[in-house]
Parts: C-alpha cells; structure tokens; sequence
C-alpha cells in the first residue's frame, strides 16, 4: 500500500499541435507558471520538456486549442503500471478555489441586470440600440433579471419611454445640457456613475464610432473587460455571457468572456441583431439621474455637425457597401439601376477600370490595383469579370456576391454566393425585392426614426453656438 | 514636446488564408507587418514633427522580433524608438495593453512633455478599437477617436482642433493638449522610406523597456491584468462560391435566394 | 607670303578657339562617374569599323534618308583629307602640296576629290530637299541649324569648284584631265575670262573656301552637328549586349543612389548627350511620344546636355548646381511624370543611329526619384510595399500560388528528383487569365517528357519591375535573398513564362553570382518540336494569327524565329506580321513598371497596338508574355472587338495541337 502512494502520477507533457496555433498573442507563455516556453519568430510556442510540469496551464489559456498533453514513453510506462496495479478510479482533481477567486466570485454576484446604452445624436437614436434591446431582452430571459435602457443626452426622455416599446422595463436617465452633444468625458463619467450604483451585469453598447468610443473609456474607467464587435451573444451554463466576435481580419472567430470583473461589456455590430417588434403598448420606470457635472468642467467641444458632407463626393474606399458595375453593364444607363440597389442597401456605386475607360463612370469610383482597394462588409460585382486587377482591390470584402453571365469568370472564385445570369435582369428584381419586403413591414420601419427631424437639417454644414 | 506613436506589429491577415480541410488558418510565410492603421497615425506624427517642430517617438507593445518594424519607423523619421517587451506582458487584452502603452507614455513624459498621443483607429488582428480610448482614460488625456483631419494645434494655447468621421456625419471638436488621437485611414497617404534613411535605421538604436524596468504590478499586465478570456476560437462559416438559383432562367427565384442568404446573415436588413 | 602670313594667324586664331571650345566640352565629360568602356578591345575595334566607318546603323532598316547620310558621310571623310592639305598647303605652301606626289598618285587623288566634292553637293542638296519636302515629325528639329551646316558645306564644295576650275581656266593644274567636273565648270563657264579675273576668282575662292571651312570647324561644337566629332568614338565605346544592363548599386552609408544630378551620371551617359544627331528616330519609335505623352526620348538626352552644359562649369569650380536635372519646369530639365511614362520598351535604343542609351538614363532618374527622394505616382506605393512585404505586386496570400495547379497533379522542385525548376512567376499563378497559359504550358512540358517542378507557394517574385522602377535596394535584398534560396535548392535550369522572369532571372540575376541556365517557353517550345519531342496535329480553327513580339523577349534577348516558327508549326500557316514587328515591335504599354500605373496622359498604348493589329484582320492574337496578354485583351474590350478576335499565348497554341 504505501509502495503504491510512492508512484506518483505523471501529468505529462505539453506540446503544439502543427498548424492550430494562430499567434495570439503568447498567451501560453505568460501562462505558464515554470518559464518551460519561449515563442519563435513566427510568434508560436516552443516547449521544452525538460521545464515543463504539464500543469496544464497554457493548454487551458489557448484559444486555438492548439496545445495538448502528452505522456513520454516513461510516462506512459508508470501509468500503465499504476492502472494495472490499482485499476482505482482516479480521484477527480477537485478544483479548489483560491481566496481572491472567491472573493472575486462573490463581488461579481452583487450584479444583476442587464442594460442597453441608447444612443443618440441630437435626440435622434441610432438603430442599433433597437437592435440590442432585442437581444438584450433575450439575455434578460435566460438569466431572469430586468432589461433596462440607459439614456443620457439633453432633452431626450422620449427615448425612454420608446425603449419600453421594446421590452424595457426600467430606463435611467440622465437629462442635462451638458449631455447635449455627445463628448467621451461626460458621457463616461455618466456611465459609470450609474454603473458604480445600480450594478448590473451586462452593458451592451452599439459598435459604432460613438458606442465604442465610450465602451473603451467606461470599460477602462471601470477597470472590466469589454469584447469589441460581437456578432453573437449567449448565456453559458454558469451565467457567463458568451460574446462571439470575429478577428484576424474575419478570419477566425472567437468566443469571450469576462470571468472576473463585472459588468460584462460588449459593443454588437449594427445590423447584425434583429430588430424587436415595437409594442407601444408597454410601459415601464424611469429613473431619473444626475450629477453635478458643470459645462466648464470640461474642454472638449463640438464646433461644428458636418451632415452628408461628402453628398457629391462619394468616398467608396469608405463604404460599408458597395455596389460595382464592370463592362458586363453594357451602356452608362444601366449604372441608374447599380445605383437604385445601392441607395435601396444604403451604400454606393463603385466599378472597373473598363468601365472607367469606357467614360461611363468617373475614375474616383474605380475599384482595384490602380483604383481603390476596398473592404466593404457587402461588395456586389456587377458584370465584373474579375480581373486580378479588379480582384486585389476588393477581395478582402466580408461578403462578395457576384452576378455575371458567364460561369467561368474569375469573379465567382472569390464570390460568397453568385449568380449566373444578365445584370440587366436580376439587379432590377432583387432592388424591387428588397423595397416589396420592406414596404411589407411598414411598422418597424417606422420605428426606425421615432423622432423624425426635419429634413432640411440634415443636409449641409450646421453651426453650433 | 514631444508626440507619442502607438503602433502595433500584426501578422498581415490579408495573408492569412484558412486551410479547407483542417480549418486551420495557413500562416506560414504570413509576413509580420505595421498594423496598415498605424501607418496613417505615424505619418500624421511625422506631419506634426514638420509642422510644429515636435519630435516624434514611437512605442509598441509586443515580441522581440517587433524591432524590425520599429526600425521601419525609424526609417521614416521618428526621433525614438521604445519596445516594450517582456514575457509578463503577453496575453494581453486592451485592459492589459492600455496599461502598459500608457505608463510608458508617463515615463517618456517625465523626460519631455507629451503633447499628443496618436495610434491607429483599430488593429487588423484584434480589431478591437479599445487600446487607443484606454490609454486616454488611464491618462486623462483628452480622447478623440475616428479622426479624419488635424485642422489646427495651438501649442500656447494647448487646443486642438480635430474633425472627426462618424456614421453619416463629420464632427469638428475642438479639445485641451495633451490628447489621445486615433486616427482613420482617409487622414493622409504614408510616406516611403528613402534609402539613406533606411540605411540609418539599420544601426540605430531601439531602446527596450521590460517590466524591471517600468515596474508594473504583475497581476495587471498581461495575460493576469486581462479581464477578458478568449474561450474558444473557430472558423467562420464562409460560404465560397455558392451558385444561386438559376439566374438566366429564373431571375426573380436567384434574386430572391439571394435576399433570404443576405438577411440570415445580417447584411441586409428587411 | 603675305597670304600665308594671314592665314597662318586666321588659322591660328580659329583652330585656338576650335580647341578651346573642345576642350570646355570635353572637360564636362569628366564630371562623370567611371565606368568602364575600354573592355573587349577587339570587339570594339570591330564595331567601330561595322557601324561607324560602314554606316551600318545608317543604312540599315527603312531609313530612306540613310543612302544620303552614308554618302554624305563618305564625302566627309574624304573631303577631310583634302581640307587638311589645303590648310596645311594654306601655311607652308612651298612645302606642302599635292601636285608635289608621283604624277599617277596625284591624278587618282584628284579625280577622287573631284567626284567626292560633286556628290557631296548633291548629297547636301538632296538633305536640304528633304527637310522642305519632308520635314521629320518633330516640331522641334532644329531647321535653321541644318540649314546653315548645309549651306556651308555647299558653299564649300562651290568654292572648291571655283578654286579649281579657274585654275584649270588658267591651265596651271596639270591633273586638269581627271578632274571632270572642275574641268566642266571650267569649260562651260569660264572660257573667255580674262587672266586677271581667273586669278581673283581662284584668290577669292580660295579665301571663301579658308574662311569657310574654319567657320564650319568652329560652329561645330554648337550645333547638333557636334555629332560629327563624337559617333566615331561613341562606336567604340557602345554597349556589347544588346540592351544594356543597369548597374548594381552597393547600398552603404554615405552613398548616392541614382542620379539627381547630372554629374552622377557616368562619363559614358554624358558624352552620349554629345551624340545625338537629333535625327528624331527615337521619337517616332517611342510609344509614348507617339501617343502623346510628355516623354520623348530625343528631348530627354537633349535635356542632359543641356543641363551638362548649364550646370557642367559651375559643378567644375565645385559649385552648387543652378538647373535641377529633375523638376526643373524648364530646357535642360526633366519632368517626373516623363521619367514615369517610359515603358523601358528599348525601342529608342534599338534604332539610335548615335548608339545613345536612353533607358538605363530613365532608370538611373527614377532611382533617385524612389530611393533618394520616396518620390513616385501614388499607386505605386501599394506595389513597393506588396513587393517588399509579401514577395508578389498584387500582394495575394503565398498560399494562392498554387490554386492553378489544384486539378493537376505537380511536383515540388527537387534537385536530383526533377531537372528543371518551372518558374510559374506571379501572374502566372496569380492572374486567372494566366493560369490557362500556365496549363498549357505545364501540358506541353509533360507531352515532351520534360521533368519539371515548381516552388509552389515558396516562389518568389522575381522583381523585374522594381528594378525597373528604379527601387534597386528592395530589388538588391529580393535577389539575394532568391538565390540563396535558389542556390540552397540547387536549382540550375528554369523555364520562365514570361519575358520578365525570363530577363530577369537570366541577364539581372547574373550580376548577382548565379549563372541559371534559363528559357523561355517559346525558346523550349520551338527546341522540343525540332528534336521531335511534340508531336503536333495541325490545328486549324485559329484562324488569321497576328504575332507580338514582346520587348523583353525580342528587342532585349533576340528571340524572334522560336515562336514564329512554332506557330507555323503547329497551325501550317506562317503568322502575320503587324506594320512594326521584331526589333522595331511596338510596345503593348505594360513594361518597366508600367503594369502597376495608371496611364493618365494621351492615347493608351495598347489601344494604338490593337488598331495596328487590327489592319491585319486577325481572328487570333498570339502573345508570349502575361503582361502582353492583359494588355492586348484590355486594347481588344476597349475596341469592342473582343467577341471577334482572340488573344492566345503561343503556349496554349501549341498545347491545342498537342495529340
Ligand atoms: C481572437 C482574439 C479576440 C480578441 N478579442 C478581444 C476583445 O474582444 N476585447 C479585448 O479587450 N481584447 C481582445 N483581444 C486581445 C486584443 O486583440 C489584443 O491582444 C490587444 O492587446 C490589443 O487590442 P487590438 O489589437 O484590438 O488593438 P486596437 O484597440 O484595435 O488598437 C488601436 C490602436 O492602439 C495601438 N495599439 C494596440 N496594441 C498595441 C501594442 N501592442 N503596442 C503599441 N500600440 C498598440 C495602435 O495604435 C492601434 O492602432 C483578442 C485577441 C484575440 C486573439
Ligand atoms: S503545461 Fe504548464 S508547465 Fe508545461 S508548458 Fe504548459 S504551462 Fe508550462
Ligand atoms: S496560446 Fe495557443 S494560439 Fe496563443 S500563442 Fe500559444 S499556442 Fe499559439
Ligand atoms: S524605352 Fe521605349 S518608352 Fe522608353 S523612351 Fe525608349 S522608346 Fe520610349
Ligand atoms: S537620341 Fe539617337 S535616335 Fe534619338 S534623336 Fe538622338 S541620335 Fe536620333
């Protein structure tokens, strides 16, 4: 008996499984409690043997599962032996929680609630927070606790009470004239301030230019984690939420936690959550907020709103998406119905060099080598061919669809989905499609711009005094 | 006075390609780059430099081998070149990297006042955005993110003038130095290195600080400072070169295949 | 003795200002940097001979004017024996005379002075004819000047007539018998003069004749004419390949790349600004030039001397420059964009009468724009840093170079398990278009039994266009990093499938230290038919083929027979040829870096090939080089034409009549 307890049982030894590591960043090494790696020039671990105790440490940290453990020969040979020796059920390593782990634990139980961040420009919301109080109001069910909106601007309790309508049950506010425009300082003192008080565990925030430069500062401020650009959200088995977001240029995607600090925080792309049927029927409590924050307090100041500035000049290197023609278009016409999809998907016209040198569109609009190069979420080739030229410019789109009749162009080699068939045909249909569809659901599209503002002053510059 | 460059050392991704098969991602002879963002701040700090007579230091968080695209700053014409670099800054989320990036902007601006910190407005590897609005916060320095055009700096005055790009609208803003800037790609077209300049920076200097020497509490930097947790990572579902429908027989079923896939995956919104 | 006198300090006087305007010139020279032109003495004594004192260049390709400079040029060195004698008899003319010879010896010489001195006058006649009745493209041809060296040397050749057929009047020459023409003259205008006038005449003959003759000596070094003194030498000194190659540059501290400056050029690229006879060949050659682009060849070697000229003194006494080479905005200054525009085409090089380099000038220029100032067309940066950082222009993953090969089955290169490495190059792999071309070409090496492999995604880019573009130091680190790894594969022989490769890796490489044994696919292609390797069908359904020599492959590396006679071979019917063709090829517009730019001014250049090409009403293209292929295809879209006529590789020709 005590011959056996002498054996001790081996753990066996780290080591890389080839082609899995994605060189994130050395998180084994800075795991790894016995310096047993050192990372190579190409930014993957080398694990030396002798050092390592198999503690199991970076296989648990890497993201890209890309560590394992094994027995050396010797190994092997003890562990067979005390398999055979005892066949004993080997005793569950009891995972044993450290002091400040629990006290860590107990702190994050103190948070409870779920909360959007509404934003908006000039009391107008964006309509992302929409789409987040969708899936807010999902996370809220599975953990059972409250789905609340944050609002802070000047004059905008209106937005409150819009956040209801979808499933909001209790809004803070926080209404002042210095909130009137948008500034990091402010905003994040806000924040945090409400934060600090009500605890909640979740903050979702738009990811948009405004939502993560506030995400960045409160998350910082606050000393917790925040996951950028989520595509997904879920609730695991221990309540931890789950955010699903793509890296290394879309190339891979990850799933986040934040296991110690709380709140939780993530910014969601726009248009990637569906936006929640309104019932204006709903009521819910508003929570009236302040601090004692003066204009003076603070030295930024927006100067000036720059709306549609760039209304002629068309910026395609910058567009979200882009609708291209190629000489497939046949007739500089046809590029009305490019731009009637395009206005229809809120992006611009974009096209070939042929096209260019056909006269048909200007050469700011070229895609390509000696044009722009664009990275656009949704590239639609239109009669392009695909040309490497045309290729190098916009291959690195998220998604490609290309419509082109002949099967064999190169243009399908890169495209997400294509079809194959005339330009002239499909783009009018799926145009009309899109706008049938969406005059079908006429209400939510109200939605979108509760406080519609006057038209007139969107356009142009506007000074601010 | 002194303007602080924030740039970080990414693998291209534009390179990165994801085996069929594995579904691993295919990294080798993936180059390492200047993250293409950084590139638009270095040059707008290389812009101030000329404008204002500023001088231009750079620093970067990450490996040893980072030095060889500090030595391409430098080749640019950067005044200083720090890498930060230790075993116990790896791992890092933007909790962790802001930490760092920013006591080694207070170290540097013990030894010349820093007036403007610039970084990229994103990396292409971890996408993030965040490392730029950290170090503002841990500062307190005035934060303008999304830059698009520096219209004036009143160094008396310590003003700036910053007009910023956002959804469907620009915003001049107008903030007290010392200030964080991120910066869009449309702000300027980067310059290339001449060769003398190249053969220069071959021998400068790339000064290192690890850890013993900006003394950081172990448990904030790095993998222990970070508060996220990347779970698990996979491969996204790309669908590649799916033909849809029959476009030359039947427009309106592909256009109408098309709009099903296009809603699903959030493109477009009905 | 008076007369005597005189002259002697006329002469003194001019042949002193003669010298010295040699010698001010001449000196500018040496501000150049060394190179070395006195290699292969003997080949160089041959060539010499072959194009200066043969005329070779002159005469040769459809230069109808050239019949009249070569007989002009005959004139000119004979008549310059007699132009001696008479100054030297002018000095000592109890010394030295001709009629002193043995009688036979004197009569030859004078019969031959007299014909020599006739046509002469006729050449110069037919000369000034030719520039009232065909005057050359340019605007710019400096009439006036030739007016004046014609007029002279007519003035001349009129006085020497004078001179010798009033002395014949007079009876005083005893060769009188064999000099027709003087004696012609004498005959039928002079009869019946009176002594007294025929003496004067013969005086004020021989005095036009002096003074004349020391005139034209002096005006000389002013005029384009200036050429007479410096294409003799410049035979010597011409280059021995037929382009030639840039130099390499050695990347210390403390150098100078390029030349911002004219006295960074070498010696060589000076004295060449001396030789230009304004002849105006280059330009109309030059794709540029002819579709009216700022670049003209002719202006750009003009600029050269006369920055030389301008600055040359100043840079002597070792003081600063007052006329920038580059950017000046004015005579003796060279734009940028023209230095961007040339397409390194060669064809400039190719029909210069004067053996004057123009490209590696370009070259030399736009290294100083890129390495020296980081100044260059903005599309151009994506291309250095795609280059630089990922070993491809277009800047596509390494693991993309081998999508083409996906449904065949390929070989890595391994020495001693395959023999020659298949150099696929970035297009080929890359370009959809290309990969068919790739196929074909794969097709044919494994129907000839050839044992190949590839790189695969470890093939570099070999770099042809940065060393174009004059950004030798990404070039200089691209190479030797290539041939380490060459040499580390042990790769000697490569088959290239473009142009580019093919010069690059053969002619460039070598400068390196690693002689590879390279082909181009047409060169394998046409070797593998005749030693009955490809067994070929004849295929038929191609039609009317009209052939395109690429720069690289023909003017550069003398391959014109290999393709022709492969596509004859495969199609039994021999291709068309276009207006311009083998060495004096036009351009499709993609080479030296060009593929990479916008072409911003003027007509396209493949859009001017295509119309040529067009005249011939082809029903097939056939190209030889990827970049030909884009260009001509994109010529053919821009004509609307590309349902009619089809551009091929000569490789996918051969590999359809593959059985
Ligand atoms: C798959 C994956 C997902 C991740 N997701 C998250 C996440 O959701 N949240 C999170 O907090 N972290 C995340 N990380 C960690 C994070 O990506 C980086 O490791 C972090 O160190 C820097 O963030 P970033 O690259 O996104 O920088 P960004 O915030 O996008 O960078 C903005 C600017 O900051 C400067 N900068 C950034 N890093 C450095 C540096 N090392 N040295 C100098 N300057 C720098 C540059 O100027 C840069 O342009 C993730 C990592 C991986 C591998
Ligand atoms: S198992 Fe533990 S000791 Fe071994 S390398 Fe991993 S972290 Fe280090
Ligand atoms: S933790 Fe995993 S992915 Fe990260 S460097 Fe280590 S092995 Fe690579
Ligand atoms: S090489 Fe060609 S393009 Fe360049 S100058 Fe000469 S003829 Fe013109
Ligand atoms: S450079 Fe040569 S071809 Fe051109 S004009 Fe002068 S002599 Fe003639």
């Amino acid at each position: 008996m005590e011959e056996k307890k002498k054996i001790k049982k081996p753990r066996g030894k780290a080591r890389l499984i080839p082609g899995k590591c994605i060189a994130c960043g050395a998180r084994c090494q800075s795991s790894c409690p016995k310096d047993a790696i050192e990372m190579t020039e190409d930014c993957e671990p080398v694990i030396s043997i002798e050092e390592c105790i198999g503690c199991l440490k970076c296989i648990k940290v890497c993201p890209a599962d890309a560590i394992e453990i094994y027995f050396t020969p010797e190994e092997q040979r003890i562990l067979d032996e005390i398999k055979a020796r005892s066949r004993a059920v080997a005793e569950p390593e009891a995972e044993v929680l450290s002091d400040k782990e629990a006290a860590a634990l107990a702190k994050i139980k103190q948070y409870k609630g779920v909360w959007v961040f509404i934003e908006q420009t000039e009391g107008e919301p964006a309509l992302v927070a929409w789409e987040l109080l969708g899936a807010g109001a999902e996370l809220a069910r599975t953990l059972n606790v409250e789905l609340c909106s944050v609002v802070i601007g000047n004059k905008v309790e209106e937005l409150c009470r819009e956040s209801f309508a979808y499933g909001v049950t209790r809004s803070y506010l926080m209404d002042a004239p210095v909130f009137r425009f948008y500034r990091t300082e402010p905003y994040c003192q806000a924040i945090c301030y409400l934060v600090e008080k009500y605890k909640p565990e979740i903050v979702l925030v738009g990811a948009t230019g405004l939502g993560r430069d506030l995400a960045g500062a409160v998350a910082t401020k606050l000393e917790t984690g925040l996951t950028a650009d989520c595509t997904g959200l879920a609730i695991d088995d221990k309540g931890f939420l789950l955010q699903t977001r793509p890296a290394f240029g879309g190339n891979i995607m990850a799933t986040i936690l934040t296991e110690n600090t709380r709140p939780q925080m993530s910014t969601v792309r726009p248009r990637v959550m569906s936006l929640p049927v309104r019932d204006a029927s709903l009521r819910g409590e508003i929570v009236r907020e302040s601090m004692p924050l003066k204009e003076d307090d603070f030295t930024t100041k927006v100067l000036e709103i720059i709306k549609d500035s760039k209304l002629d000049a068309v910026d395609v290197a910058a567009a979200d998406v882009i609708v291209s023609g190629g000489r497939g278009m046949c007739a500089r016409e046809n590029f009305s119905i490019l731009q009637e999809l395009a206005d229809e998907l809120g992006g611009v016209v974009g096209c070939s060099r042929s096209v260019v040198e056909a006269g048909w569109m200007p050469v700011e609009r070229q895609v390509g080598q000696t044009g722009k190069t664009v990275r656009p979420k949704l590239y639609i080739a239109c009669g392009i061919s695909g040309a490497i030229q045309h290729l190098v410019g916009m291959q690195d789109s998220d998604v490609i669809i290309a419509i082109n009749q002949d099967r064999q162009a190169p243009i399908f080699e890169v495209a997400s989905y294509g079809i194959v068939g005339d330009v002239l045909k499909v783009v009018p249909v799926i145009t009309r499609r899109i706008s049938e569809l969406r005059a079908q659901r006429i209400k939510p599209k109200e939605n979108r711009q509760p406080i519609t503002k006057n038209a007139g002053d969107r356009k142009g510059r506007k000074h601010i005094d | 006075m002194l303007v602080v460059v924030c740039i970080k050392q990414v693998p291209d991704t534009t390179q990165v390609k994801i085996d069929p098969v594995t579904g691993n991602l295919i990294r080798e002879g993936v180059p390492f780059i200047m993250n293409p963002f950084d590139t638009h701040a270095l040059e707008e700090g290389l812009r101030l430099k000329g404008k204002y007579g500023l001088n231009v230091a750079v620093i970067s968080m990450g490996p040893p081998n980072t030095e060889i695209t500090l030595r391409k700053a430098l080749a640019l014409g950067v005044d200083n070149a720090v890498l930060l670099s230790d075993r116990a800054f790896g791992g890092a989320d933007t909790l962790a990297t802001s930490k760092v990036l920013a006591e080694a902007t207070r170290q540097l601006a013990q030894k010349e006042e820093v007036v403007i910190v610039l970084c990229g407005k994103q990396t292409i590897d971890g996408d993030t955005a965040q490392v730029g609005p950290g170090i503002a916060t841990r500062l307190g320095y005035s934060q303008l993110t999304l830059v698009e055009h520096i219209e004036n700096i009143d160094l008396q005055a310590k003003k700036i003038i910053a007009r910023r790009k956002l959804e469907g609208r620009d915003e001049v803003v107008e903030a007290s130095l010392p200030a964080m800037i991120s910066v869009v790609r449309e702000i300027n077209t980067p310059r290339y290195p001449t060769v003398p300049m190249r053969l220069m920076a071959e021998g400068a200097t790339v000064t290192l600080w690890d850890n013993k020497e900006m003394k950081l509490n172990e448990e904030t930097i790095g993998l222990k400072g970070s508060a996220t947790q990347v779970r698990k990572i996979f491969s996204p579902e790309r669908a590649v070169g799916e033909i849809l429908g029959d476009g030359a027989a039947n427009p309106d079923e592909a256009a109408n295949l098309l709009i099903d896939k296009l809603s699903e995956g959030g493109l477009i919104l009905i | 003795m008076t007369n005597s006198i005189l002259f002697l300090t006329i002469f003194l006087i001019s042949i002193s200002f003669f010298g010295w305007s040699c010698f001010r010139y001449f000196r500018l020279i040496t501000l150049g940097k060394a190179e070395n032109r006195f290699d292969h003495l003997g080949k160089r004594i041959r060539d010499l001979f072959l194009y200066s004192f043969a005329q070779r260049c002159s005469i040769s390709g459809s230069y109808r004017f050239g019949v009249n400079h070569a007989i002009l040029f005959w004139c000119f060195m004979i008549l310059l024996v007699a132009n001696t004698e008479f100054l030297l008899a002018g000095i000592f003319p109890d010394y030295i005379n001709l009629a002193n010879l043995p009688t036979g010896l004197y009569y030859t010489i004078a019969l031959i002075f007299d014909i020599a001195s006739l046509l002469a006058l006729l050449a110069v006649l037919t000369a000034a004819g030719r520039r009232l009745f065909f005057p050359p493209k340019y605007i710019e041809a400096r009439t006036r000047d030739a007016f004046f060296i014609l007029g002279m040397v007519a003035v001349l050749m009129l006085a020497f007539f004078g001179l010798h057929s009033s002395e014949i009047a007079q009876g005083s020459e005893r060769a009188a018998l064999y000099m027709p023409i003087s004696s012609f003259v004498a005959s039928s205008i002079l009869p019946g003069a009176s002594t007294e006038s025929l003496i004067s005449l013969a005086n004020i003959s021989w005095w036009i004749h002096a003074i004349v003759l020391l005139c034209f000596l002096n005006y000389l070094p002013y005029s384009k004419h200036m050429h007479i003194l410096t294409v003799i030498p410049n035979s010597f000194f011409k280059r021995l390949t037929r382009m030639s190659l840039q130099p390499r540059e050695e990347f210390n501290k403390g150098n100078v790349f390029g030349v911002g400056q004219v006295d960074q050029f070498t010696w060589k690229a000076l004295f060449d600004s001396y030789c230009c006879t304004e002849c105006g060949r280059c330009s109309d050659v030059c794709p540029a030039t002819s579709t009216n682009k700022p670049l003209n060849p002719r202006l750009v070697i003009h600029d050269i001397k006369e920055n030389l000229l301008t600055n040359g003194p100043m840079l002597i006494n070792k003081e600063q420059a007052k006329l920038p080479l580059i950017g000046g905005g004015q005579d003796g200054s060279i734009d940028e964009e023209v230095i961007w525009e040339c397409t390194t085409c060669g064809a400039c090089m190719e029909v210069c009468p004067a053996f004057i380099e123009h490209v590696p000038r370009i070259t030399d220029m736009r290294r100083d724009l890129v390495e020296m100032k980081a100044r260059f067309p903005q599309e151009l940066l994506n291309f250095f840093e795609n280059m630089e950082q990922r070993s491809n222009p277009w800047g596509i993953a390494p693991a993309e170079r081998t999508k083409w090969a996906a449904k065949i089955n390929v070989q890595p290169f391994e020495a001693g398990k395959t023999e020659c490495l298949f150099f696929v190059g970035c297009a080929g792999a890359y370009d959809a278009r290309s990969r068919h071309v790739t196929l074909a070409v794969t097709k044919i090496l494994d129907s000839a039994g050839v044992s190949w492999g590839i790189l695969g995604k470890d093939e570099p880019c070999c770099g042809d266009s940065l060393r174009r573009l004059g950004n030798e130091y990404v070039f200089d680190r691209m190479v030797k990093e290539n041939i380490e790894m060459f040499k580390e594969k042990g790769v000697r022989k490569v088959i290239t499938q473009c142009p580019h490769c093919y010069h690059t890796l053969k002619n460039d490489y070598r400068r390196y230290g690693i002689e590879l044994e390279v082909v181009h696919h047409t060169e394998l292609i046409n070797n593998l038919i005749k030693e009955g390797r490809l067994e070929l069908t004849q295929t038929r359904d191609l039609g009317n083929i009209a052939f395109h020599d690429s720069c690289y492959l023909g003017r550069y590396n003398n391959i014109y027979e290999a393709p022709r006679k492969a596509i004859a071979l495969a199609t039994n019917q021999a291709p068309v040829e276009m207006e311009r063709h083998h060495d004096r090829s036009f351009c499709c517009g993609a080479g030296g870096g060009r593929m990479w730019m916008e072409e911003k001014i003027g007509k396209h250049i493949n859009v001017l090939r295509i119309e040529e090409a067009m005249k011939e009403n082809p029903e097939t293209i056939c190209v030889c080089c990827p970049y030909c292929m884009t260009m001509f295809e994109d010529g053919l879209k821009d004509k609307g034409a590309d349902n009619r006529v089809k551009v091929l590789d000569l490789a996918e020709i051969i590999a359809k009549a593959i059985k």
